[in-house]
């Protein structure tokens, strides 16, 4: 089955990638450790944005709605534990900066 | 049936935590008993397949579809066995009984998320489950405070590393679904599978996707950069369990799953395994050479032995389905006894660090011998396991006419063996240095399970025509 992908597709496409540039940028640009999560979010809202688009493209909207909704659970989840090793930084160096996550080579 | 291997994890683990904290001791050996039921149920769905009718009510509870076949069995066998190892290393080495009970805990977490893993026929349920693994995870790093006081630093780090890249791999697996629900209208692996035999570029960008997100979940090279440290940071049964199975299972088994149920033969699929196993096995066996921590090692090891499998699967598919899953259990078997070994050292001399050991065989003979076993197995020693395996992974790639990447196969087994030398000359070998003179054997606690994963290792290895014999008549 071959769904015929329209022209309004590379519209919302081109959203999607900006939206993921945009996070990939802020988690790249910056040495704070809870802006790189700002990222990690900015990242996710892209894909689920992807999905709702796929799914109303492809005529999957019940599908895309199951999807999303147990994209965003987990990511909650990841989001929590994220903000707890955050928070065990912060203790253990008193500093959200990213240098912290250096110690480990070779 | 398959619903029930979700389920009863998922409810010892409420259970548990409903009893009073007086009995919270016995956390780990309910856990034992699930991990136990778990390597039992690996047979029993093998050999008959019981999907009776009386379990129908639960799969509309579900809003999935499961189904168990031999290579479910397969990874439900090596988190049964891993996780009982994990759990009796556990309870040697981690200090504290909430840190034991969380350990339990988190185990059955992680392994509700393997046996969905090993049975889900959709792509977004494999994401999800991989997802909750790696979820439970990231906390069994973080939650333990035992082990030597540098890592307590590095707990932190190792997670860190291991999430940022889970998450870019999640991003990766999704992006991979939207654009599979573009090209093929559906995410299941029948309709991923009829979209790939109709190639459109669509369809390929979606499976180049979602194979990225996966190699990233499995460590391959080029994404290889956060599982030493992750492996490392990990507290010795956490090492034990990621290494052995948690790892395996969220990149490489569900590869396995991908390609033997969504990629016919003949694909341009087989050069990106490949070309991504060929260079996994080659850099990672060089960067294991140039290790001096114990633990760092086998993380390396890991690495380079995770591409043997990868480059199965680019060889010829049924012959390399076989051998794939074969070298899977072996590595699953041999490598969570070595960090089992490791977690051994650690606790009788305080460090990891090779450089500081020599001549500890003469005093922990236990130990030497076993670990001689699995480093032999893995570098692939006849008759041991790992023998039998890397050479149906040359045949693999042999039939398919691969011939290059046979011959790179062939000779990173020697890296491998010189890497594994260097380790037994630098830990076991030589004059005893005075510092560890009075050094004893680990506690039988943790000799039992390195020592009956060795058995299993050589059983496997001389008897091996007969196990593969049960396995073909089984239809692999």
């Amino acid at each position: 089955m071959t769904i015929e992908i329209p022209q309004s597709f590379w519209l919302y496409f081109t959203f999607f990638a900006l939206l993921l540039v945009d996070g990939l940028w802020c988690m790249l640009a910056t040495h704070n450790l809870v802006r790189i999560l700002i990222g990690l979010e900015i990242l996710m809202k892209s894909v689920t944005f992807f999905l709702i688009v796929a799914g109303y493209l492809s005529g999957r909207m019940a599908l895309a709605q199951a999807l999303v909704i147990t994209v965003i659970v987990i990511e909650v989840v990841v989001v929590v534990v994220v903000a707890g090793v955050i928070l065990g930084f912060f203790r253990k160096h008193d500093s959200l900066d990213v240098e912290n996550t250096r110690s480990m080579k070779g | 049936m398959s619903h029930l291997l979700l389920l009863v994890p998922f409810l010892a683990v409420v259970v548990l935590n409903l009893l009073p904290k007086r009995a919270r001791g016995a956390a780990l050996w309910v856990s034992f008993g699930v991990l136990g039921l778990e390597a039992a149920a690996a047979f029993v769905e093998r050999f008959s397949s019981i999907d009776s009718s009386a379990f129908t009510w639960l799969e509309s509870v579900f809003g999935f579809r499961l189904a168990a076949d031999h290579l479910s069995g397969l990874a439900m066998l090596c988190a049964g066995i891993v996780g009982m190892v994990a759990l009796l290393v556990a309870r040697r080495t981690l200090k504290d009984a909430g840190e034991k009970f969380f350990f339990a805990n988190l185990v059955l977490v992680a392994l509700v998320g393997i046996n969905g893993i090993a049975m889900v026929r959709d792509l977004f349920s494999l994401y999800v489950f991989v997802e909750v693994t790696a979820i439970a995870t990231f906390i069994l790093i973080t939650a333990s405070r035992s082990g030597a006081a540098s890592r307590g630093e590095q707990v932190f780090e190792g997670a860190w590393k291991y999430i940022i890249l889970s998450v870019v791999a999640s991003v990766l697996m999704l992006t991979s679904i939207g654009f599979f629900l573009l090209s093929a209208g559906d995410i299941t692996f029948d309709a991923v599978k009829t979209a790939l035999g109709a190639p459109g570029s669509l369809t390929w960008v979606a499976m180049a996707l979602f194979l990225c997100g996966l190699f990233v979940k499995g460590g391959l090279v080029p994404f290889h950069g956060w599982l030493a440290d992750a492996y490392t940071a990990a507290p010795a049964p956490v090492s034990v369990f990621m290494a052995g199975i948690v790892t395996k299972a969220s990149g490489i088994f569900a590869l396995l799953r991908i390609v033997s149920s969504t990629m016919g033969s003949a694909l341009p699929g087989r050069e990106i395994l490949l070309v991504v196993g060929a260079l996994t096995i080659v850099v990672g066996a060089f960067l294991a050479l140039g290790q001096s921590n114990m633990k760092r090692m086998l993380a390396y090891s890991s690495v380079s032995q995770m591409g043997y499998i990868v480059l199965a699967l680019g060889g010829d598919l049924n012959l390399g389905i076989l051998a794939a899953g074969l070298h899977f259990f072996n590595h699953a078997i041999s490598k969570s006894q070595l960090f089992a070994n490791a977690a051994a050292i650690e606790e009788q001399l305080g460090t990891l660090n090779m450089d500081e050991m020599g001549g500890i065989g003469a005093r922990m003979p236990v130990t030497a011998g076993t670990t001689a076993v699995a480093t032999l197995s893995i570098a692939g020693l006849p008759p041991l396991a790992g023998f039998w395996s890397k050479l149906l992974i040359v045949l693999a790639l042999w039939n398919a006419k691969e011939y290059g990447f046979a011959a790179v196969a062939i000779l990173a087994s020697l890296v491998t063996l010189a890497y594994f030398l260097s380790l037994q000359r630098r830990v076991f070998f030589g004059k005893t240095h005075p510092k560890w003179a009075h050094v004893k054997e680990a506690a039988p606690g943790l000799l039992v399970p390195v020592v009956a994963l060795a058995l299993i290792t050589i059983a496997l290895g001389v008897g091996f025509p007969f196990a593969l014999r049960v396995l073909l008549g089984g239809g692999a």
